[in-house]
């Protein structure tokens, strides 16, 4: 009992990264219809932002995190204005082509960058707690705490504030969106910039838990879109259901089966989920 | 206080509206007429800037607003019903309703929530429950208390009883008789010709992407050739 919580709460952690990936990625899916490959790379490249500003320039931690998020932001606006804006209105194998050289594009800027060298994200957070058997190190309880923080700010956003509902309105139609009066123009730069965020949150976590290099990005994508499919395509509830499904399979597995099929057996779960409710765990049929 | 002038508008290289001209004062409620396909939302489309004009003007209290952006249309005063309800399905009732006065920045929001609450009382049941779960009827009403939320200068109407039972039909009849006892401008588009010829002051005949007749409501109504080919008389 006390090995399945234990498991199960290293589960969370990374459970926790993929929420944020796939909340990015749903986000945008759900109001632009895009599928934002980038979106992996994009967040290594706040992952190897913070790691430089902490190691090379000396930067508290947490002024690091603060700048990459700023420099999120605007990097979510840039790839809106400059990459998805042109196609649009153009048919959706163009933005699809565009994510996929983005992708390529953004992977070899963090190369250019930061070099192919394997990163960590140093942390003072090597504290162990221990609470009934279970053992917890501090920073998976942060990287927790931290998602935990971010996925309910974002509900209250899209559910309370009058910007996040009228994403929600264009996300499940757009033509009645522009009827009440919303700048389809504008949501989309914010839904960007929100996502790369929180793509750029992520990014931080991997490098503090685990460990940052090329091609990674890509997996976390993959993972993300993963998740999405597994809650349901443009679900908010779906995206935070199954990232924590995905990431406690994965710890489960990997614990008791094997590490190295952990993510095989993740992807087996999945299909078998998918064979029950092909809409998703939270989407609607 | 809204006039089309020439107006003609094209889906890629196939005009469906060949020049139209018309006029809504303010108070009145006028109504447009004809088959399907005839134009008619599609005039309505070019009036909220969902379609672009091709040529032609609209103007709205003395302002141009041909081919202003939809959300800036809705700000001079001009919202739309549209067909077909268009409710957000997974947001709630209240929600919906919420969305409909996004436009506006004054605090009287709440009040006019609980207004529209209590000119539809089905909406204050089905307050919490999603758009999408509500019946045709609940949502048709749904869709008219949203547009009534942004307070407009001018109301659109399209299709408003497009698939709806008999019963409801008059309903939404009744409800619109309503909102011109409130004094609003109404500009209805209606396939159920008969209601909207005794709903309107004046109404306009469409064919084939021009307007082939004008007149009072009653006018049209005795007219012999609407008699015959839309009133089924």
């Amino acid at each position: 009992m006390i090995e399945i919580l234990q498991q199960i709460i290293n589960g969370m952690a990374i459970g926790g990264v993929y929420v944020l990936i796939a909340l990015g990625l749903t986000t945008v899916f759900g109001i632009l219809g895009i599928a934002h490959f980038a979106h992996g790379s994009v967040s290594m490249f706040g992952g190897y932002l913070t790691f430089f500003l902490v190691v090379m320039w000396g930067l508290p931690l947490a002024l690091a995190i603060l700048i990459a998020l700023v420099v999120g932001f605007l990097l979510g606006v840039l790839i809106e204005l400059l990459a998805y804006r042109p196609v649009r209105n153009a048919n959706h194998i163009n933005a699809f082509i565009v994510a996929l050289g983005l992708t390529m594009m953004v992977e070899g800027l963090n190369l250019e960058f930061f070099g192919h060298e394997q990163v960590v994200i140093p942390t003072d957070f090597s504290r162990v707690f221990n609470i009934g058997g279970v053992t917890i190190p501090e920073l998976r309880l942060y990287v927790i705490l931290a998602a935990a923080l971010l996925i309910a700010a974002m509900t209250i956003f899209v559910e309370k504030t009058k910007t996040g509902q009228a994403i929600r309105a264009v996300a499940e139609n757009r033509d009645a969106a522009i009827l009440m009066g919303v700048n389809v123009n504008t949501i989309p730069l914010v839904v960007f910039s929100i996502s790369t965020a929180l793509g750029v949150c992520a990014g931080v976590m991997v490098g503090a838990l685990f460990a940052i290099a090329p091609g990674i990005g890509e997996g976390l994508v993959v993972k993300g879109f993963a998740v999405l499919i597994l809650g349901g395509l443009g679900s908010i509830p779906g995206a935070v259901v199954g990232g924590l499904v995905l990431g406690i399979t994965e710890a489960l597995a990997a614990g008791f089966i094997s590490s190295a099929y952990k993510d095989v057996i993740a992807f087996v779960a999945m299909i078998l989920v998918l064979l029950v409710r092909p809409q998703g765990l939270m989407g609607k049929a | 206080m809204l006039k089309v002038s020439d107006l003609r508008v094209s889906y890629g290289p196939i005009e469906v509206i060949h020049g139209i001209s018309l006029e809504v004062k303010e108070g009145e409620c006028v109504a447009l007429i004809g088959a399907n396909g005839a134009g008619k939302s599609s005039t309505l489309k070019a009036i909220c800037g969902l379609v672009p004009a091709k040529a032609g003007t609209i103007s709205f209290e003395g302002q141009d607003i041909t081919n202003q952006s939809g959300h800036a249309i809705v700000r001079a005063g001009i919202t739309m019903c549209p067909e077909g309800r268009q409710v957000f399905p997974q947001m709630s009732t209240v929600q919906n309703l919420r969305m409909g006065a996004y436009a506006r920045s004054d605090n009287e929001q709440a009040s006019d929530l609980e207004d529209m609450m209590n000119m539809f009382p089905i909406l204050r049941e089905r307050a919490h429950q999603a758009a999408g779960t509500l019946s045709g009827g609940e949502q048709e009403m749904l869709a008219i208390a949203r547009a009534l939320m942004a307070r407009p200068k001018l109301c659109i109407f399209d299709e408003p009883s497009l698939g709806l039972a008999p019963k409801i039909v008059a309903e939404v009849g009744a409800t619109i008789e309503r909102i011109k006892k409130m004094g609003k401008t109404i500009l209805l588009v209606e396939q159920n010709s008969l209601m909207a010829l005794r709903l309107a002051d004046r109404a306009y005949l469409f064919e084939a992407g021009e307007i082939v007749l004008s007149g009072t409501g009653e006018e049209l109504q005795s007219h012999p050739e609407v008699a015959k080919a839309y009133l089924g008389h």
